[in-house]
Protein backbone atom coordinates (compact mmCIF):
# COMPACT_ATOMS: atom_id res chain seq x y z
CA UNK A 1 0.00 0.00 0.00
CA UNK A 2 2.54 2.45 0.94
CA UNK A 3 4.15 2.08 -2.85
CA UNK A 4 0.64 2.70 -3.95
CA UNK A 5 0.60 6.04 -1.86
CA UNK A 6 3.87 6.53 -3.57
CA UNK A 7 2.67 6.46 -6.86
CA UNK A 8 -0.29 8.38 -6.37
CA UNK A 9 1.78 11.36 -4.46
CA UNK A 10 4.09 11.21 -7.72
CA UNK A 11 0.83 11.48 -10.11
CA UNK A 12 -0.71 14.74 -8.15
CA UNK A 13 2.96 16.32 -8.58
CA UNK A 14 3.22 15.54 -12.25
CA UNK A 15 -0.47 16.45 -12.77
CA UNK A 16 -1.43 19.73 -15.21
CA UNK A 17 -4.75 19.77 -12.98
CA UNK A 18 -2.85 19.82 -9.61
CA UNK A 19 -0.18 22.66 -11.42
CA UNK A 20 -3.12 25.03 -12.79
CA UNK A 21 -5.02 24.57 -9.34
CA UNK A 22 -1.24 25.84 -7.81
CA UNK A 23 -1.20 28.85 -10.04
CA UNK A 24 -4.68 29.89 -7.83
CA UNK A 25 -2.18 30.10 -5.07
CA UNK A 26 -0.90 33.08 -6.39
CA UNK A 27 -3.63 34.90 -5.56
CA UNK A 28 -2.07 34.75 -2.09
CA UNK A 29 0.42 37.85 -3.36
CA UNK A 30 -2.79 40.00 -3.96
CA UNK A 31 -4.69 39.63 -0.89
CA UNK A 32 -2.43 42.63 1.34
CA UNK A 33 -3.22 45.22 -1.56
CA UNK A 34 -6.74 43.98 -1.64
CA UNK A 35 -6.97 43.97 2.03
CA UNK A 36 -4.82 47.77 2.59
CA UNK A 37 -7.32 49.16 0.09
CA UNK A 38 -10.28 48.66 2.29
CA UNK A 39 -8.46 50.63 4.96
CA UNK A 40 -10.42 49.08 7.96
CA UNK A 41 -10.40 45.69 9.52
CA UNK A 42 -7.62 44.89 7.77
CA UNK A 43 -6.00 42.72 9.55
CA UNK A 44 -9.35 40.61 9.55
CA UNK A 45 -9.77 41.58 6.12
CA UNK A 46 -6.60 39.79 5.50
CA UNK A 47 -7.46 36.74 7.61
CA UNK A 48 -10.91 36.54 5.97
CA UNK A 49 -9.25 36.19 2.49
CA UNK A 50 -6.32 34.34 3.00
CA UNK A 51 -8.52 31.11 4.81
CA UNK A 52 -11.41 31.41 1.78
CA UNK A 53 -8.76 31.26 -0.89
CA UNK A 54 -7.34 28.03 1.02
CA UNK A 55 -10.87 27.02 0.93
CA UNK A 56 -11.13 27.28 -2.51
CA UNK A 57 -8.21 25.80 -3.45
CA UNK A 58 -8.73 22.67 -0.91
CA UNK A 59 -12.40 22.28 -2.93
CA UNK A 60 -11.08 22.27 -6.53
CA UNK A 61 -8.32 19.92 -5.35
CA UNK A 62 -11.22 17.82 -3.95
CA UNK A 63 -13.30 17.60 -6.50
CA UNK A 64 -10.79 17.75 -9.62
CA UNK A 65 -7.79 15.27 -8.43
CA UNK A 66 -10.29 13.20 -6.15
CA UNK A 67 -13.20 13.55 -8.08
CA UNK A 68 -10.82 12.34 -10.86
CA UNK A 69 -8.08 10.00 -8.91
CA UNK A 70 -10.05 6.73 -9.92
CA UNK A 71 -12.20 7.23 -13.18
CA UNK A 72 -8.55 8.22 -14.55
CA UNK A 73 -7.23 4.85 -13.91
CA UNK A 74 -9.86 2.90 -15.34
CA UNK A 75 -10.16 5.44 -18.25
CA UNK A 76 -6.65 5.09 -19.50
CA UNK A 77 -6.69 1.46 -18.79
CA UNK A 78 -4.07 1.76 -15.53
CA UNK A 79 -6.01 -0.48 -13.36
CA UNK A 80 -5.75 -3.48 -15.26
CA UNK A 81 -2.18 -3.51 -14.36
CA UNK A 82 -2.40 -2.51 -11.23
CA UNK A 83 -4.96 -4.48 -10.24
CA UNK A 84 -3.67 -7.66 -11.96
CA UNK A 85 -0.73 -7.23 -9.34
CA UNK A 86 -1.64 -9.51 -5.72
CA UNK A 87 -3.02 -6.55 -4.13
CA UNK A 88 -6.24 -6.01 -2.74
CA UNK A 89 -8.85 -3.32 -4.65
CA UNK A 90 -9.10 -2.06 -0.94
CA UNK A 91 -5.75 -1.96 -0.48
CA UNK A 92 -5.74 0.09 -3.94
CA UNK A 93 -8.17 2.34 -2.75
CA UNK A 94 -6.76 2.89 0.13
CA UNK A 95 -3.34 3.86 -1.19
CA UNK A 96 -4.81 5.81 -3.31
CA UNK A 97 -6.87 7.83 -0.58
CA UNK A 98 -3.90 8.26 1.74
CA UNK A 99 -1.83 9.50 -1.13
CA UNK A 100 -4.18 12.35 -1.89
CA UNK A 101 -5.04 13.18 2.21
CA UNK A 102 -0.73 12.85 2.68
CA UNK A 103 -0.81 15.65 -0.49
CA UNK A 104 -3.69 17.82 1.18
CA UNK A 105 -1.56 17.61 4.07
CA UNK A 106 1.31 19.08 2.70
CA UNK A 107 -0.19 21.67 0.79
CA UNK A 108 -1.82 22.53 4.10
CA UNK A 109 1.19 23.05 5.09
CA UNK A 110 2.90 25.48 2.05
CA UNK A 111 -0.57 27.09 2.13
CA UNK A 112 -0.73 27.55 5.72
CA UNK A 113 3.03 29.29 5.50
CA UNK A 114 1.43 31.31 2.97
CA UNK A 115 -1.28 32.30 4.98
CA UNK A 116 0.67 33.16 7.86
CA UNK A 117 3.13 35.56 6.14
CA UNK A 118 0.30 37.46 4.51
CA UNK A 119 -1.62 37.99 7.77
CA UNK A 120 1.69 38.80 9.43
CA UNK A 121 2.41 41.50 6.67
CA UNK A 122 -1.00 42.96 6.76
CA UNK A 123 -1.10 43.21 10.74
CA UNK A 124 2.38 44.51 10.86
CA UNK A 125 1.30 47.71 8.48
CA UNK A 126 -2.34 47.92 10.44
CA UNK A 127 -1.92 46.71 13.81
CA UNK A 128 -5.40 44.90 15.13
CA UNK A 129 -7.41 46.07 17.77
CA UNK A 130 -7.07 42.45 19.26
CA UNK A 131 -3.69 40.58 18.47
CA UNK A 132 -4.01 37.94 15.98
CA UNK A 133 -4.59 34.48 17.45
CA UNK A 134 -2.06 32.48 15.33
CA UNK A 135 -2.94 29.18 16.95
CA UNK A 136 -6.89 29.65 16.24
CA UNK A 137 -5.94 30.45 12.65
CA UNK A 138 -3.99 26.97 12.32
CA UNK A 139 -6.57 25.39 13.82
CA UNK A 140 -8.77 26.72 11.57
CA UNK A 141 -6.58 25.47 8.70
CA UNK A 142 -6.46 21.97 9.89
CA UNK A 143 -9.92 21.43 10.18
CA UNK A 144 -10.69 23.02 7.15
CA UNK A 145 -8.48 20.77 5.63
CA UNK A 146 -10.23 17.73 7.16
CA UNK A 147 -13.39 18.37 5.69
CA UNK A 148 -12.57 18.35 2.56
CA UNK A 149 -10.33 15.24 3.47
CA UNK A 150 -13.80 13.54 4.23
CA UNK A 151 -14.99 15.63 1.28
CA UNK A 152 -12.49 13.96 -1.12
CA UNK A 153 -13.42 10.42 0.39
CA UNK A 154 -17.06 10.97 -0.69
CA UNK A 155 -15.67 11.95 -3.96
CA UNK A 156 -14.09 8.47 -3.94
CA UNK A 157 -17.61 7.19 -2.84
CA UNK A 158 -19.36 8.45 -6.22
CA UNK A 159 -16.07 7.10 -8.56
CA UNK A 160 -16.54 3.55 -7.43
CA UNK A 161 -20.48 3.84 -8.37
CA UNK A 162 -20.03 5.50 -11.38
CA UNK A 163 -17.87 4.86 -14.62
CA UNK A 164 -17.57 8.31 -15.30
CA UNK A 165 -16.22 11.08 -14.12
CA UNK A 166 -19.81 13.21 -14.09
CA UNK A 167 -21.46 11.53 -11.17
CA UNK A 168 -17.90 11.75 -9.16
CA UNK A 169 -17.06 15.05 -9.89
CA UNK A 170 -20.75 16.92 -9.92
CA UNK A 171 -22.16 14.74 -6.50
CA UNK A 172 -19.46 15.53 -4.91
CA UNK A 173 -19.99 19.35 -5.42
CA UNK A 174 -23.89 18.71 -4.90
CA UNK A 175 -22.75 17.06 -1.19
CA UNK A 176 -20.36 19.88 -0.70
CA UNK A 177 -23.19 22.33 -0.91
CA UNK A 178 -25.71 19.82 1.04
CA UNK A 179 -22.99 19.20 3.58
CA UNK A 180 -22.64 23.29 4.48
CA UNK A 181 -26.00 23.77 4.64
CA UNK A 182 -27.41 20.79 6.78
CA UNK A 183 -26.82 22.51 10.00
CA UNK A 184 -28.90 25.64 9.17
CA UNK A 185 -31.82 23.15 8.04
CA UNK A 186 -31.79 21.59 11.19
CA UNK A 187 -31.73 24.56 13.11
CA UNK A 188 -34.76 26.11 11.24
CA UNK A 189 -36.62 22.84 11.63
CA UNK A 190 -36.22 22.45 14.62
CA UNK A 191 -37.02 26.66 15.35
CA UNK A 192 -40.26 28.03 15.60
CA UNK A 193 -40.19 28.99 12.20
CA UNK A 194 -40.16 24.95 11.89
CA UNK A 195 -43.08 23.84 13.32
CA UNK A 196 -45.13 25.37 10.07
CA UNK A 197 -43.99 22.54 8.25
CA UNK A 198 -45.85 19.13 7.92
CA UNK A 199 -43.83 15.78 9.71
CA UNK A 200 -43.05 14.54 7.11
CA UNK A 201 -40.49 16.92 5.57
CA UNK A 202 -39.38 17.12 8.81
CA UNK A 203 -38.43 13.58 9.19
CA UNK A 204 -36.73 13.70 6.00
CA UNK A 205 -34.78 16.68 6.64
CA UNK A 206 -33.59 15.27 9.88
CA UNK A 207 -32.90 12.65 7.78
CA UNK A 208 -30.63 13.57 5.73
CA UNK A 209 -29.24 15.94 8.61
CA UNK A 210 -27.85 12.41 9.97
CA UNK A 211 -26.73 10.92 6.30
CA UNK A 212 -25.07 13.69 4.79
CA UNK A 213 -21.94 15.03 6.10
CA UNK A 214 -21.88 18.07 8.52
CA UNK A 215 -19.20 20.29 7.21
CA UNK A 216 -20.58 23.71 9.67
CA UNK A 217 -18.75 21.41 12.35
CA UNK A 218 -15.38 21.94 10.64
CA UNK A 219 -15.85 25.92 9.74
CA UNK A 220 -13.33 27.76 12.79
CA UNK A 221 -13.48 30.69 10.48
CA UNK A 222 -14.99 33.10 12.84
CA UNK A 223 -13.32 31.98 15.53
CA UNK A 224 -9.98 32.86 13.48
CA UNK A 225 -10.53 35.97 12.29
CA UNK A 226 -12.39 37.61 15.38
CA UNK A 227 -9.79 35.49 17.86
CA UNK A 228 -12.66 33.92 19.65
CA UNK A 229 -11.52 30.89 21.26
CA UNK A 230 -13.07 27.21 21.11
CA UNK A 231 -14.28 24.55 22.82
CA UNK A 232 -11.70 21.86 23.32
CA UNK A 233 -14.57 18.94 23.44
CA UNK A 234 -16.45 20.49 20.24
CA UNK A 235 -13.32 19.78 18.46
CA UNK A 236 -12.48 16.17 19.75
CA UNK A 237 -16.05 15.43 18.99
CA UNK A 238 -15.50 17.16 15.63
CA UNK A 239 -12.31 14.90 14.73
CA UNK A 240 -14.37 11.86 16.06
CA UNK A 241 -16.91 12.79 13.48
CA UNK A 242 -14.63 13.02 10.90
CA UNK A 243 -12.89 9.64 11.63
CA UNK A 244 -15.83 8.01 12.19
CA UNK A 245 -17.90 9.16 8.96
CA UNK A 246 -14.52 9.24 6.78
CA UNK A 247 -14.19 5.21 7.46
CA UNK A 248 -17.77 4.57 7.10
CA UNK A 249 -17.79 6.10 3.45
CA UNK A 250 -14.03 4.81 2.18
CA UNK A 251 -15.34 0.99 3.92
CA UNK A 252 -18.39 1.36 1.43
CA UNK A 253 -16.58 2.76 -1.49
CA UNK A 254 -13.93 -0.24 -1.09
CA UNK A 255 -17.13 -2.64 -0.41
CA UNK A 256 -18.36 -1.41 -3.80
CA UNK A 257 -15.23 -1.39 -5.77
CA UNK A 258 -14.17 -4.83 -4.73
CA UNK A 259 -17.37 -5.83 -6.56
CA UNK A 260 -16.48 -3.82 -9.65
CA UNK A 261 -16.16 -5.49 -12.92
CA UNK A 262 -13.24 -4.25 -14.31
CA UNK A 263 -13.86 -4.64 -17.87
CA UNK B 1 -1.00 -30.01 -9.62
CA UNK B 2 -1.66 -27.97 -11.94
CA UNK B 3 -0.42 -24.86 -12.94
CA UNK B 4 -3.90 -23.23 -13.94
CA UNK B 5 -6.87 -25.51 -13.41
CA UNK B 6 -9.78 -23.64 -15.13
CA UNK B 7 -13.69 -25.49 -14.56
CA UNK B 8 -16.90 -24.69 -16.51
CA UNK B 9 -15.90 -20.80 -16.45
CA UNK B 10 -18.80 -19.00 -17.95
CA UNK B 11 -18.87 -15.69 -17.96
CA UNK B 12 -22.22 -13.31 -19.62
CA UNK B 13 -22.06 -9.77 -20.30
CA UNK B 14 -24.63 -7.39 -19.78
CA UNK B 15 -24.73 -4.48 -21.46
CA UNK B 16 -27.33 -2.07 -21.29
CA UNK B 17 -30.83 -2.35 -22.09
CA UNK B 18 -30.62 -6.54 -21.51
CA UNK B 19 -28.05 -7.61 -23.85
CA UNK B 20 -26.59 -10.28 -23.63
CA UNK B 21 -23.08 -11.72 -25.16
CA UNK B 22 -21.90 -15.08 -23.88
CA UNK B 23 -18.56 -14.28 -24.10
CA UNK B 24 -17.48 -17.28 -22.67
CA UNK B 25 -19.48 -20.92 -22.28
CA UNK B 26 -18.48 -23.50 -19.76
CA UNK B 27 -14.54 -23.40 -20.08
CA UNK B 28 -12.81 -26.50 -19.23
CA UNK B 29 -9.00 -26.80 -19.24
CA UNK B 30 -6.18 -27.79 -17.37
CA UNK B 31 -2.77 -25.98 -17.87
CA UNK B 32 0.28 -28.24 -16.41
CA UNK B 33 3.51 -26.71 -14.47
CA UNK B 34 5.98 -25.98 -17.01
CA UNK B 35 4.87 -25.95 -20.58
CA UNK B 36 3.95 -22.85 -22.74
CA UNK B 37 0.53 -23.20 -23.82
CA UNK B 38 -0.62 -21.11 -26.77
CA UNK B 39 -4.23 -19.71 -26.33
CA UNK B 40 -5.38 -19.22 -29.64
CA UNK B 41 -8.62 -17.44 -31.29
CA UNK B 42 -10.04 -15.37 -33.78
CA UNK B 43 -11.06 -11.41 -32.31
CA UNK B 44 -13.96 -11.57 -30.47
CA UNK B 45 -12.91 -15.15 -29.28
CA UNK B 46 -12.81 -14.67 -25.86
CA UNK B 47 -9.53 -15.04 -25.01
CA UNK B 48 -9.16 -11.63 -23.13
CA UNK B 49 -12.13 -12.43 -21.08
CA UNK B 50 -11.17 -15.91 -20.25
CA UNK B 51 -8.02 -13.95 -19.16
CA UNK B 52 -9.76 -11.01 -16.92
CA UNK B 53 -11.81 -13.36 -15.33
CA UNK B 54 -8.70 -15.44 -14.21
CA UNK B 55 -6.91 -12.44 -13.30
CA UNK B 56 -9.73 -11.38 -10.69
CA UNK B 57 -10.69 -8.31 -13.03
CA UNK B 58 -14.04 -9.56 -13.76
CA UNK B 59 -16.05 -12.28 -11.82
CA UNK B 60 -17.09 -15.31 -13.74
CA UNK B 61 -21.01 -15.47 -14.14
CA UNK B 62 -20.35 -19.29 -13.25
CA UNK B 63 -17.51 -21.99 -12.77
CA UNK B 64 -14.04 -21.79 -11.14
CA UNK B 65 -10.58 -21.79 -11.49
CA UNK B 66 -6.85 -22.12 -9.44
CA UNK B 67 -3.94 -20.56 -9.90
CA UNK B 68 -1.27 -23.09 -8.70
CA UNK B 69 -3.78 -24.23 -6.60
CA UNK B 70 -5.37 -20.90 -5.34
CA UNK B 71 -8.77 -19.64 -5.74
CA UNK B 72 -8.97 -16.65 -8.41
CA UNK B 73 -11.42 -14.71 -6.16
CA UNK B 74 -8.35 -14.11 -3.87
CA UNK B 75 -5.43 -11.71 -3.80
CA UNK B 76 -3.05 -14.70 -3.01
CA UNK B 77 -3.56 -16.20 -6.35
CA UNK B 78 -2.01 -13.52 -7.90
CA UNK B 79 1.35 -14.02 -5.98
CA UNK B 80 3.15 -15.80 -8.73
CA UNK B 81 1.47 -14.48 -11.43
CA UNK B 82 3.11 -11.94 -13.95
CA UNK B 83 0.08 -10.90 -15.77
CA UNK B 84 0.53 -8.93 -18.74
CA UNK B 85 -2.73 -7.02 -19.69
CA UNK B 86 -4.51 -6.48 -23.52
CA UNK B 87 -2.46 -3.60 -25.16
CA UNK B 88 -1.13 -2.35 -21.88
CA UNK B 89 -1.89 0.97 -20.47
CA UNK B 90 0.73 1.91 -17.20
CA UNK B 91 1.18 5.61 -15.33
CA UNK B 92 2.16 7.38 -17.77
CA UNK B 93 3.80 9.92 -15.22
CA UNK B 94 5.83 7.72 -14.56
CA UNK B 95 9.19 6.09 -15.89
CA UNK B 96 9.80 2.85 -16.89
CA UNK B 97 12.20 2.29 -14.36
CA UNK B 98 9.64 3.78 -11.77
CA UNK B 99 7.19 1.67 -12.74
CA UNK B 100 9.13 -1.60 -12.37
CA UNK B 101 9.97 -0.42 -9.03
CA UNK B 102 6.50 0.02 -8.10
CA UNK B 103 5.69 -3.58 -9.22
CA UNK B 104 8.73 -5.36 -7.89
CA UNK B 105 7.50 -3.15 -4.05
CA UNK B 106 3.73 -5.05 -4.39
CA UNK B 107 5.59 -8.10 -4.97
CA UNK B 108 7.51 -7.45 -1.41
CA UNK B 109 11.01 -7.69 -3.50
CA UNK B 110 13.77 -6.35 -1.87
CA UNK B 111 15.95 -3.09 -2.58
CA UNK B 112 19.17 -4.79 -4.00
CA UNK B 113 17.57 -7.67 -5.49
CA UNK B 114 14.63 -5.02 -7.37
CA UNK B 115 17.99 -2.81 -8.59
CA UNK B 116 19.22 -5.46 -9.93
CA UNK B 117 16.63 -6.85 -11.51
CA UNK B 118 15.01 -3.82 -13.27
CA UNK B 119 18.27 -2.50 -14.60
CA UNK B 120 19.05 -7.05 -16.00
CA UNK B 121 15.13 -6.60 -17.49
CA UNK B 122 15.21 -3.01 -18.44
CA UNK B 123 18.46 -4.02 -20.38
CA UNK B 124 16.81 -6.83 -22.02
CA UNK B 125 13.90 -5.31 -23.41
CA UNK B 126 15.83 -2.62 -24.81
CA UNK B 127 14.23 0.30 -22.34
CA UNK B 128 17.57 1.36 -20.61
CA UNK B 129 18.13 4.59 -22.68
CA UNK B 130 14.15 5.87 -22.30
CA UNK B 131 14.38 4.11 -18.46
CA UNK B 132 14.32 7.73 -16.99
CA UNK B 133 11.98 9.48 -19.31
CA UNK B 134 8.40 9.17 -18.78
CA UNK B 135 6.34 6.75 -20.28
CA UNK B 136 3.94 9.06 -21.71
CA UNK B 137 6.78 9.57 -24.50
CA UNK B 138 6.73 6.30 -25.27
CA UNK B 139 6.00 4.82 -28.75
CA UNK B 140 2.67 1.90 -28.79
CA UNK B 141 5.73 -0.61 -28.59
CA UNK B 142 8.15 0.27 -25.97
CA UNK B 143 5.04 0.22 -23.72
CA UNK B 144 4.43 -3.06 -24.90
CA UNK B 145 7.68 -4.03 -24.01
CA UNK B 146 7.61 -2.60 -20.37
CA UNK B 147 4.75 -4.45 -20.04
CA UNK B 148 6.58 -7.95 -20.95
CA UNK B 149 9.40 -6.14 -18.29
CA UNK B 150 7.33 -5.99 -15.34
CA UNK B 151 5.73 -9.51 -16.23
CA UNK B 152 9.50 -10.22 -15.75
CA UNK B 153 10.64 -8.38 -13.06
CA UNK B 154 9.54 -10.63 -10.01
CA UNK B 155 10.49 -13.51 -11.50
CA UNK B 156 6.99 -15.26 -10.97
CA UNK B 157 6.52 -18.92 -11.95
CA UNK B 158 3.47 -18.42 -13.95
CA UNK B 159 2.91 -15.97 -16.82
CA UNK B 160 -0.64 -15.02 -17.74
CA UNK B 161 0.13 -12.70 -21.38
CA UNK B 162 -2.89 -11.14 -23.20
CA UNK B 163 -1.48 -10.69 -27.02
CA UNK B 164 2.50 -10.58 -25.92
CA UNK B 165 3.24 -9.73 -29.40
CA UNK B 166 0.79 -7.77 -30.37
CA UNK B 167 2.28 -3.81 -31.16
CA UNK B 168 5.50 -4.90 -31.47
CA UNK B 169 7.75 -4.63 -34.86
CA UNK B 170 9.22 -8.18 -36.47
CA UNK B 171 12.78 -7.74 -33.76
CA UNK B 172 10.51 -6.89 -30.80
CA UNK B 173 8.22 -10.35 -31.59
CA UNK B 174 11.30 -12.37 -32.14
CA UNK B 175 12.77 -10.98 -28.41
CA UNK B 176 9.24 -12.21 -26.76
CA UNK B 177 9.29 -15.17 -28.40
CA UNK B 178 13.02 -15.75 -27.33
CA UNK B 179 11.70 -15.03 -23.76
CA UNK B 180 9.16 -17.48 -23.99
CA UNK B 181 11.37 -20.22 -24.93
CA UNK B 182 13.76 -19.03 -21.84
CA UNK B 183 11.30 -19.37 -19.49
CA UNK B 184 10.37 -22.65 -20.90
CA UNK B 185 13.70 -23.44 -20.16
CA UNK B 186 13.68 -22.40 -16.87
CA UNK B 187 10.64 -24.47 -16.20
CA UNK B 188 8.01 -21.68 -15.51
CA UNK B 189 4.33 -21.95 -16.80
CA UNK B 190 3.49 -19.41 -19.71
CA UNK B 191 0.01 -18.98 -20.81
CA UNK B 192 -0.59 -16.58 -23.77
CA UNK B 193 -3.56 -15.86 -25.96
CA UNK B 194 -2.80 -14.89 -29.46
CA UNK B 195 -4.51 -14.91 -32.91
CA UNK B 196 -1.48 -15.82 -34.62
CA UNK B 197 -1.00 -19.24 -35.39
CA UNK B 198 2.75 -18.68 -36.60
CA UNK B 199 3.10 -17.41 -32.66
CA UNK B 200 2.02 -20.59 -31.38
CA UNK B 201 3.72 -23.25 -33.81
CA UNK B 202 7.18 -22.02 -32.89
CA UNK B 203 7.34 -21.57 -28.88
CA UNK B 204 4.07 -23.33 -27.65
CA UNK B 205 4.15 -27.16 -26.33
CA UNK B 206 0.22 -26.97 -26.36
CA UNK B 207 -2.30 -25.16 -28.45
CA UNK B 208 -6.06 -24.79 -27.28
CA UNK B 209 -8.56 -23.39 -29.66
CA UNK B 210 -11.16 -20.67 -29.07
CA UNK B 211 -13.90 -19.77 -31.21
CA UNK B 212 -17.21 -17.98 -30.06
CA UNK B 213 -16.24 -18.11 -26.41
CA UNK B 214 -16.35 -22.45 -27.02
CA UNK B 215 -12.76 -24.16 -26.56
CA UNK B 216 -12.98 -26.10 -29.28
CA UNK B 217 -9.94 -28.16 -28.91
CA UNK B 218 -6.54 -28.79 -27.27
CA UNK B 219 -3.90 -30.35 -28.92
CA UNK B 220 0.36 -30.41 -28.58
CA UNK B 221 1.30 -28.33 -30.82
CA UNK B 222 3.79 -31.15 -32.44
CA UNK B 223 1.05 -33.60 -33.14
CA UNK B 224 -0.90 -30.88 -35.09
CA UNK B 225 2.12 -30.22 -37.33
CA UNK B 226 2.83 -34.36 -37.60
CA UNK B 227 -1.15 -34.92 -38.42
CA UNK B 228 -0.36 -31.93 -40.83
CA UNK B 229 1.99 -33.52 -42.79
CA UNK B 230 0.39 -34.34 -46.81
CA UNK B 231 3.43 -35.64 -48.39
CA UNK B 232 7.25 -35.39 -49.07
CA UNK B 233 9.56 -34.00 -51.69
CA UNK B 234 12.52 -36.12 -52.12
CA UNK B 235 15.56 -35.40 -54.13
CA UNK B 236 17.58 -38.53 -55.19
CA UNK B 237 20.22 -38.61 -58.02
CA UNK B 238 19.77 -41.46 -60.44
CA UNK B 239 16.35 -42.15 -60.19
CA UNK B 240 14.80 -45.42 -61.75
CA UNK B 241 12.16 -45.27 -64.73
CA UNK B 242 9.16 -47.14 -62.39
CA UNK B 243 9.17 -43.67 -59.82
CA UNK B 244 8.74 -41.46 -62.79
CA UNK B 245 5.55 -41.42 -61.94
CA UNK B 246 5.64 -39.14 -58.88
CA UNK B 247 7.23 -36.07 -60.95
CA UNK B 248 5.12 -33.64 -61.06
CA UNK B 249 4.11 -31.01 -63.52
CA UNK B 250 6.15 -28.26 -62.04
CA UNK B 251 9.15 -30.29 -60.28
CA UNK B 252 12.48 -29.76 -61.03
CA UNK B 253 15.01 -32.99 -62.12
CA UNK B 254 16.03 -35.19 -58.99
CA UNK B 255 12.63 -33.80 -56.97
CA UNK B 256 9.68 -36.70 -56.84
CA UNK B 257 6.65 -35.49 -54.75
CA UNK B 258 5.33 -38.59 -52.72
CA UNK B 259 2.62 -38.25 -51.15
CA UNK B 260 1.96 -39.72 -47.27
CA UNK B 261 1.23 -43.56 -47.78
CA UNK B 262 3.58 -44.00 -50.37
CA UNK B 263 7.30 -42.53 -49.36
CA UNK B 264 7.60 -46.19 -47.50
CA UNK B 265 7.92 -47.84 -51.00
CA UNK B 266 9.47 -45.38 -53.22
CA UNK B 267 12.06 -45.00 -50.56
CA UNK B 268 12.44 -49.00 -50.54
CA UNK B 269 12.58 -48.60 -54.56
CA UNK B 270 15.13 -45.86 -54.92
CA UNK B 271 17.32 -48.12 -52.49
CA UNK B 272 17.22 -50.98 -54.71
CA UNK B 273 17.82 -49.23 -57.68
CA UNK B 274 21.09 -47.83 -55.95
CA UNK B 275 19.74 -44.51 -56.16
CA UNK B 276 21.08 -41.64 -53.46
CA UNK B 277 18.70 -39.63 -51.43
CA UNK B 278 19.86 -36.51 -50.75
CA UNK B 279 17.10 -34.52 -49.10
CA UNK B 280 13.22 -35.84 -47.90
CA UNK B 281 11.08 -32.70 -46.72
CA UNK B 282 7.74 -33.38 -45.36
CA UNK B 283 4.87 -30.97 -47.16
CA UNK B 284 2.40 -30.22 -44.12
CA UNK B 285 -0.70 -28.30 -44.18
CA UNK B 286 0.17 -26.07 -41.75
CA UNK B 287 -1.36 -24.84 -38.03
CA UNK B 288 -2.76 -22.03 -40.00
CA UNK B 289 -4.44 -24.01 -42.37
CA UNK B 290 -5.80 -26.67 -39.31
CA UNK B 291 -6.83 -23.23 -37.36
CA UNK B 292 -9.29 -22.24 -40.14
CA UNK B 293 -10.24 -25.45 -40.56
CA UNK B 294 -11.95 -25.68 -36.86
CA UNK B 295 -12.98 -21.55 -37.15
CA UNK B 296 -14.83 -22.69 -40.04
CA UNK B 297 -16.26 -26.05 -38.57
CA UNK B 298 -17.35 -24.46 -35.73
CA UNK B 299 -19.16 -22.02 -37.82
CA UNK B 300 -20.92 -24.42 -39.63
N1 LIG C 1 -17.21 -5.11 -21.48
C1 LIG C 1 -17.89 -5.82 -22.38
N2 LIG C 1 -19.23 -5.71 -22.47
C2 LIG C 1 -19.92 -6.42 -23.36
N3 LIG C 1 -19.38 -7.29 -24.21
C3 LIG C 1 -18.04 -7.45 -24.18
C4 LIG C 1 -17.23 -6.73 -23.26
N4 LIG C 1 -15.95 -7.09 -23.45
C5 LIG C 1 -15.94 -7.99 -24.44
N5 LIG C 1 -17.21 -8.22 -24.88
C6 LIG C 1 -17.61 -9.17 -25.93
O1 LIG C 1 -17.23 -10.44 -25.53
C7 LIG C 1 -16.70 -11.18 -26.61
C8 LIG C 1 -15.29 -11.64 -26.28
O2 LIG C 1 -14.43 -10.53 -26.21
P1 LIG C 1 -12.89 -10.69 -25.82
O3 LIG C 1 -12.80 -11.54 -24.62
O4 LIG C 1 -12.32 -9.33 -25.73
O5 LIG C 1 -12.32 -11.46 -27.08
P2 LIG C 1 -10.82 -11.67 -27.57
O6 LIG C 1 -9.90 -11.24 -26.49
O7 LIG C 1 -10.72 -13.11 -27.85
O8 LIG C 1 -10.65 -10.85 -28.80
C9 LIG C 1 -16.78 -10.26 -27.82
O9 LIG C 1 -17.96 -10.59 -28.53
C10 LIG C 1 -16.89 -8.91 -27.23
O10 LIG C 1 -17.62 -8.06 -28.06
MG1 LIG D 1 -8.46 -9.88 -26.57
Amino acid sequence: MTSMISVTLKGIFRDRVFQGILMTALIFLLIPTVSLLSMRQVTELSITLALSLNSLIFLLLSVFLGGTMLWKDIERRYSYGVLGLPMTRSSYLAGKFAGVALFFLLTAIVLGAATFVVVFFASSLYPPERPVQWEIIALCLFFDVMKYVLLVAIAFLFSTLSTSFFLPVFGTIAIFLAGGATQQVYDYIHSTAGDTLTPLVKQAASGLYYLLPNFSAFDLKVNAIYGLSTSFSGLLLTIGYFLLYTTFILSLAALIFSRREMR
Amino acid sequence: MSAISIENLTKTYRGKRGAKVDALKELTLEIEAGEVFGFLGPNGAGKSTAIKTLMGLISPTSGSATILGKDITTPDARRSVGFLPENPSFYDYLSAEEYLVFVGKTFAMSGPELKEKTASVLNRLDLWEARKRPMRSYSKGMVQRVGIAQVLVHDPDVYILDEPMSGLDPLGRTLVKEIIKELRERGKTVFFSTHITADVELICDRVGILVAGALQTVRPVQEILAAGVVGYQVKAKDIPQELFSYYNADSQAEWLSVPKADLGPVMARLQAAGSTVELVEPQRKDLEAFFLDIVAHSQA
